[in-house]
């Protein structure tokens, strides 16, 4: 393998990768079997959730040992907008955490895990500037930086690129979206405000590597191109789930807001549309 | 239940009640943002007039150009929620709510035309050949866009107007 073509992640980073689906595939395979003792107990579990979790498994096994799209640099963006964005966005919509919550029987594991969801540097990793600095900067530092020459010659460093920036996507989803429970419930405001800078800071790093590539790195012109475009529409198509996913909250409480509890729809329409 | 008496509950948004100021302020939001992914289309995806990075951009125009542009996708959605939000309660004022759409489309408009095209110069409408006459079309149609949107917003207002709630 010359230096020039180790743009596959399947490839450079073999042992990561597939210990990364093998992961994945088992995380599917508990999260639906945590689902169905829910279910058989009697919980109420949306279907749509255990679509959407298994969805994001399988997006994440392949992309980790099947080779991208298109050229080396190319290849290495669709990689990155399936591990760090689409991938999380199913993953979180799966309330992994919650569902964990429910099915641990009242006891140590289970306040342990509450007292680490509560606890302070966790707070602090999801509040959702920092959670977005972390996943930004990692993408700058990867793109701007000498780094992702030398992660190419260094299996471990690979490694290492590849673990943060599925770890910060996955963080950073989590913080924007707030579906699971954390210690403190962010705005929607906050959210939003830090969707768009993350989205803003995605979105110019995007334009400036269809110009300049990864300092060390010689990709040929095309695939540079491409690969720029890739990374900055597939971020438009994650930024409007996130923003969607905002937006449904918003819609839902406001509803809850307008209705007064325990009362049902039909009489507040039949009492305003007189 | 209650029959007569509209419950009073403090805070939650009165139902069936027009709500024109918030009509127009939502399809101004849903407007600029159609005229953003409209212009963004058009120009860069089928016309290819508009390149996807200009080297002459200023770093300042870039970023921008990408906040502008993530703002264009996030407005979209919240003006879809604002919208389903007003016509869930009955209080959309739909001749308010067509003068705030013209007005958004010409406000971006304009606003593309002179900020990000004269002012920081982020891209012009086509490269190679004389902008003048461009420049005159895209702000021009922008002017009556927005001119069209005050006369409906005026219009609305009087056929409203004195505080009556809408049939």
């Amino acid at each position: 393998m010359t230096p020039g073509e180790a743009g596959t992640h399947a490839v450079s980073g073999g042992g990561f990768a597939t210990s990364a689906a093998a992961a994945a595939l088992a995380a599917a395979a508990v999260y639906a079997l945590a689902a169905w003792r829910l279910r058989r107990r009697g919980d109420a579990w949306p279907w749509q959730r255990d679509g959407s979790f298994a969805a994001g498994c399988l997006a994440l096994a392949h992309a980790m040992l099947l080779p991208g799209p298109g050229g080396p640099f190319t290849a290495h963006m669709a990689h990155h907008v399936v591990t760090a964005m689409a991938a999380p966005v199913l993953l979180v919509l799966g309330r992994p955490l919650t569902l964990t919550l429910r099915s641990l029987r009242p006891g140590r594991a289970r306040r342990g895990l509450l007292a680490v969801a509560r606890s302070r540097p966790v707070t602090w990793l999801v509040f959702p500037p920092v959670a977005a600095l972390l996943d930004m900067g990692g993408l700058w530092l990867l793109h701007r930086t000498p780094l992702l020459a030398a992660a190419h010659h260094r299996p471990l460093l690979d490694a290492a690129v590849q673990f943060h920036l599925l770890a910060a996507g996955l963080l950073f989803t989590f913080s924007v979206c707030r579906l699971d429970p954390v210690r403190h419930r962010w705005g929607l405001a906050v959210r939003g405000v830090t969707l768009l800078a993350a989205g803003a800071a995605h979105a110019v790093l995007a334009k400036t590597l269809y110009a300049a590539p990864p300092p060390g790195t010689a990709y040929e012109g095309a695939d540079l191109r491409a690969g720029a475009q890739l990374m900055y529409y597939g971020g438009d198509l994650v930024e409007c789930a996130l923003a969607a996913v905002l937006a449904v909250e918003w819609y839902t409480r406001r509803g809850r807001a307008v209705r007064p509890r325990g009362r049902p729809r039909a009489a507040v329409v039949s009492a305003g549309g007189g | 239940m209650a029959s007569g008496a509209a419950p009073r509950h403090g805070g939650p948004p009165p139902r069936n009640i027009p709500r024109p100021g918030r009509s127009l302020a939502v399809f101004a939001l849903i407007g600029a943002a159609l005229m953003a992914a409209v212009d963004e289309i058009v120009f860069h995806q089928i016309l290819h007039w508009h390149h996807f990075f200009d080297r002459s951009t200023p770093g300042v125009g870039l970023l921008s150009d990408g906040l502008l542009h993530t703002a264009e996708v996030i407005a979209l959605v919240a003006g879809g929620a604002l919208y389903a939000d007003l016509r869930r309660s009955g209080s959309l004022s739909p001749p308010h709510a067509r003068a705030g759409f013209l007005l958004g489309l010409g406000g971006f408009q304009l606003f593309d035309g002179i900020v990000d095209h004269k002012l920081l110069r982020v891209h012009q409408i086509r490269y190679g050949v004389d902008v003048t006459p461009y420049d005159w079309a895209w702000n021009g149609a922008g002017l009556l866009l927005l001119l069209a949107g005050a006369v409906l917003a005026v219009r609305a207002r009087r056929r409203t107007g004195g505080g009556g709630a809408g049939a």
